[in-house]
């Protein structure tokens, strides 16, 4: 790990980011491979772990970036991990119309994410889950903003903690100025869930990385909750809930973006940790009930109790082919607690310098989205159905 | 729901074998009209999404399309067939397997799901959030962007670049003249932007540019400061550029035979001594002198048609605040209203007199009011454009003149204020007589908004030896655009700066009083606002930053305003300033 440590530290101050990126190839190709388990902090499984894992960052200690000489870096340029997510996509729109020149890493794929060079932004192709793919994307990048979170049907542990560390490691390299991080809300307190556990240790690296960062701490999306809730009532299916009385501060993606441009602008928000809550938190049944209301018929609700799904966590567990879905389940764990996903807000919208009406409520954003919806399906009623197409 | 939805999956799955066949057969075709019965039997599902959870699943033909039904007979023939065709899907192991599969599924996802607070993103669910984004749920979105395309010049430019990525945002169409479309240039641009070879400089190369385009923002600038660039881009660029687009504009307005938007009113032409039937002569004078009028030498004017073909007006006035007129009331067109008009439009043969425009308002309900307008004309025939705003009340305490109520046209001569018109040396004007050849009034068709947008320049922030050169260029080539008849605004931004938008207070001046930079992103922001706006029509203005004072040390508050896309900044920014400047 020494020699490791060595190297990086060699490449930094050897580097600055705007050299060639074939040069940056080669060198990645040589020193930036490695395999986790010689590299990354041991990461303890939820049911073997006891306390917090020691994590220390191996990239050397922090030296003064632009050593080197060369064109600075505009700080108009950022790159977006995670774009074609639903948070990410927002942050790209935001940032493009502010007029920065967002680079979007996305990974190689036979339908490439077109809205998002539609829309302007530079798409390059990279994966994180292949650390030689990297370097070369991030020349001439001033500020990585990171939205990624592997998708619900890949193991977590690839892109979230392999992939993270090792795109830090090279942001840390290449003299990346800031890093902005999403994190959740309450993840050092749940360390059983393994996607929150993550995300804290990810906090942590970041940290003793020494890059300059900003963790933005989230709770729930406003999006999320229209596939969740408001097609199936829409669509006149049954809507999957629970009876659990967790609470979540949902807010609106386009809010979380627009407050988060300008926390990295404002200079006193450097290497601070911000979460950032809607206006109040729901729980399921609050939000379903709200939607009944809007749509104006009635949800087929199906209920399913807490206690079943932390058996079927216990018992997808047991298997090693079920894992993953064991980890996806995970989150059982927290709705059994009456947690509440929220946080007052004041001090950030006063460090900011945002308004608080500014902040879209989800009364008015399902509100806005019914209307609009029914609108249109009103316009649509005469065209085809289709439904899943199953072989 | 569920039958419908079982019964239907033959019909995508393999449905179009057996469409075929029952077209062979002919008697059964009621067969290809099933699933549209099935449709009509059971509460259809409202789908906003095809879902696509199955990755592996491949892409299944559409069903086929459905003829109606004719008649009731062979309604219930087919709804026989469907139960059968029930019966048989439901024995067919393949189908129960895949109904299974897919309730499975379903149940599944839902099911994991719940276990998930923050993790939402699904593959399907980017069908939805894209119907926000190009729907009335998208932020960005403006009513109107999505009919209006949008051509802009210099779009590698540092403002340029800004302003189409604005544009997409909010979903306009866009076109991008570029020099050359190389590979470097192409990527610059998002995929949709279309891309359109050519040059300013080549007026031949632009009438392909403005074809179908509604807007023109025009960023380019010269990239030297040689004279021959800075003319070709800065000034005969813009005149290029204008005049194509108003060709194109009045292309579409003879296209459409005066029924465009953009033609003209005709309110009068004198082509027949007919044509002045209409019109009445009246003299009179300000103040009643009697013991002047007795001995000043009288009045007198008439008007008639000429052998050689014109309408004139002509007399002489030699009574002291004496003035002869020429009256007719306004018969539009069924169906037209002036205030749809920004302004008259005469064409006459003075002889370098002035006269005085005016319009009677009002009249019905209220008070009628006049408004008055002075305009002068030069030797020969000459085109006067009077605009409805120069026009001042004659009693001060009346309203601003509406266009909408205007009834009575009248154009007046007086000797007062004359002045002698450029004729051959030596001749004696009197400057009390006149003679004024009319042959059409038009009305001038108004545009809410505004039609190029042009990039100009402060001159701050350029090196002092070459300011002079620059700024000649640029206001040669504003001064061609105001002329253009085009709707205009013409921001001129103080030493850009490359930051993003939105940070800073902006102040909107007219008049060089500019001292500080703008970010690149804020101008392109001005741009986009501007196109939509009524307030930014026919204005010049000069933006920057607000001036930041050192604590402790200001003068006075300033009024500025802070950009962003949620508030209108511009509006009332713009409407305190002067038009036509």
């Amino acid at each position: 790990m020494a020699s490791t440590s060595n190297t990086l530290l060699l490449l930094h101050s050897g580097l600055s980011h705007n050299q060639s990126p074939l040069l940056l190839r080669q060198i990645s190709g040589t020193s930036l491979t490695f395999s986790p388990d010689r590299f990354l902090p041991p990461l303890s499984h939820p049911c073997r772990r006891t306390g917090v894992p020691v994590i220390t960052c191996t990239a050397g200690t922090p030296v003064a970036a632009n050593l080197a000489p060369g064109t600075p870096v505009r700080a108009t340029s950022i790159m977006v991990i995670g774009a074609t997510g639903t948070l990410g996509r927002q942050v790209v729109r935001r940032a493009l119309d502010e007029g920065y020149d967002v680079r979007c890493l996305v990974r190689p794929r036979p339908a490439p994410a077109d809205f998002l060079r539609d829309w302007g932004a530079t798409v390059v192709n990279g994966d994180l889950t292949k650390p030689e793919t990297i370097p070369a994307t991030l020349v001439g990048v001033h500020t990585i903003i990171d939205c990624a979170t592997g998708r619900p049907e890949e193991p977590i542990k690839t892109v979230d903690w392999e992939g993270k560390v090792a795109l830090i490691q090279c942001a840390k390299a290449m003299g990346i100025q800031k890093y902005v991080f999403f994190s959740i809300h309450n993840c050092d307190k749940h360390p059983e869930v393994p996607l929150m556990e993550i995300k804290y240790c990810t906090e942590k690296y970041l940290q003793e990385s020494g890059i300059n960062h900003v963790v933005i701490r989230l709770c729930g999306f406003m999006q999320g909750l229209i596939g969740q809730y408001a097609v199936p009532i829409l669509e006149e299916k049954s809507v999957w809930g629970t009876d659990a009385p967790t609470r979540i501060a949902y807010m609106d993606t386009q809010d979380i973006a627009r407050l988060t441009f300008i926390a990295i602008r404002s200079e006193n928000v450097n290497g601070k940790l911000l979460t950032f809550a809607g206006p109040r938190a729901w729980t399921t049944q609050e939000v379903i009930t709200l939607c009944e209301r809007l749509a104006g018929q009635d949800a087929n609700v199906t209920t399913v109790p807490v206690s079943v799904l932390k058996f079927t966590r216990q018992l997808t567990r047991c298997f090693e082919w079920t894992n993953d879905v064991a980890d996806r389940l995970a989150f059982s764990e927290i709705l059994t607690s009456d947690t509440v996903f929220s946080v007052p807000m004041n001090e950030t919208y006063e460090l900011l310098g945002v308004d608080q009406k500014d902040i879209l409520t989800l009364e008015k954003y399902l509100q806005d989205y019914f209307t609009n919806i029914l609108k249109k399906l009103k316009d649509l009623k005469a065209q085809s159905k289709q439904s899943d197409f199953y072989i | 729901m569920t039958t419908a939805a079982a019964a239907a999956l033959p019909a995508g799955g393999f449905g179009c074998g057996k469409v075929k066949i029952s077209n062979d057969f002919g008697g059964l075709n009621g067969f290809s009209s099933w699933s549209g019965a099935a449709n009509h039997h059971h509460q259809p599902c409202r789908r906003l999404m095809i879902s696509s959870s199955r990755a592996s699943s491949p892409p299944s033909p559409p069903p086929p399309p459905t003829p109606p039904t004719d008649d009731e007979d062979e309604k219930e023939e087919v709804e026989g067939k469907v139960s059968v065709m029930k019966r048989l899907v439901d024995a067919n192991p393949v189908g129960l397997g895949r109904r299974s599969r897919q309730i499975f599924d379903e149940a599944w996802r839902k099911f994991s799901e719940l276990g998930q607070i923050s993790r939402t993103t699904r593959t399907n669910d980017e069908s939805i959030l894209l119907i926000q984004e190009g729907g009335p749920m998208c932020e960005f979105a403006i009513p109107g962007a999505q009919n209006t395309t949008v051509l802009v010049i210099g779009a590698t430019s540092r403002v340029g670049r800004i302003v189409v990525r604005k544009l997409m945002l909010r979903g306009y169409s866009v076109k991008a003249l570029v020099r050359n479309a190389d590979q470097q240039v192409v990527d610059m641009l998002p995929t949709s932007v279309k891309i359109v070879v050519g040059d300013v400089g080549d007026p031949a190369t632009l009438r392909d540019a403005v074809e179908g385009c509604n807007k023109i923002i025009y960023c380019a600038t010269a990239r030297s400061s040689i004279t021959v660039d800075l003319n070709r881009v800065d000034h005969q660029g813009v005149y290029n550029l204008s005049k194509a687009f108003q060709d194109y504009n009045n292309k579409l307005a003879q296209l459409r035979a005066g029924k465009s938007s953009k033609s003209k009113l005709l309110l009068a032409k004198f082509k027949s001594a007919d044509s002045l039937n209409e019109w009445e002569v009246r003299k009179g004078t300000y103040f009643q002198d009697t013991v002047a009028a007795k001995y000043d030498g009288g009045m007198d004017a008439k008007f008639e048609f000429s052998e050689s073909g014109d309408a004139v007006f002509s007399g002489y006035v030699f009574t002291r605040g004496g003035y002869v007129e020429l009256s007719t009331k306004l018969s539009l067109p069924l169906g037209s209203t002036l205030d749809r008009y920004e302004g008259l439009v005469l064409s006459v043969g003075g002889n370098g007199r002035s006269y005085v425009l005016i319009l009677e308002a009002g009249g019905d309900t209220t008070q009628s009011s006049l408004y008055f307008s002075r305009f002068s004309t030069k030797v020969g025939f000459c085109r006067v454009r009077v605009p409805f705003t120069s026009f001042r009340p004659v009693n001060p305490a009346d309203p601003p003149l509406d266009p909408f109520l205007v009834h009575t046209l009248t154009i007046r001569f007086e000797p007062r204020r004359q002045r002698a018109a450029e004729g051959p040396v030596g001749t004696n004007q009197d400057l009390r007589s006149f003679k004024l050849k009319l042959e059409y009034i038009k009305a001038l068709p108004t545009g809410q908004e505004t039609d190029f947008i042009l990039v100009s320049c402060t001159g701050s922030g350029i090196e002092t030896s070459r300011r002079e050169q620059v700024l000649r260029a640029k206001k040669a080539g504003e001064d061609s655009l105001r002329r253009s008849g085009l709707g205009y605004t013409i921001i001129r931004p103080g030493p850009l700066m490359e930051e993003p938008g939105g940070q800073r207070a902006l102040i909107f001046d007219q008049g060089n009083r500019i001292s500080q930079g703008i970010s690149c992103a804020d101008v392109a922001d001005i741009c986009v606002k501007a196109l939509h706006d009524s307030t930014a029509r026919n204005k010049s203005f000069d933006v920057c930053y607000e001036y930041v004072a050192e604590p402790g040390k200001e003068l006075y508050e300033l009024v500025a305003h802070l950009p962003d896309k949620a508030n209108n900044y511009l509006t009332p920014a713009l409407s305190a300033l002067e038009k036509n400047t």
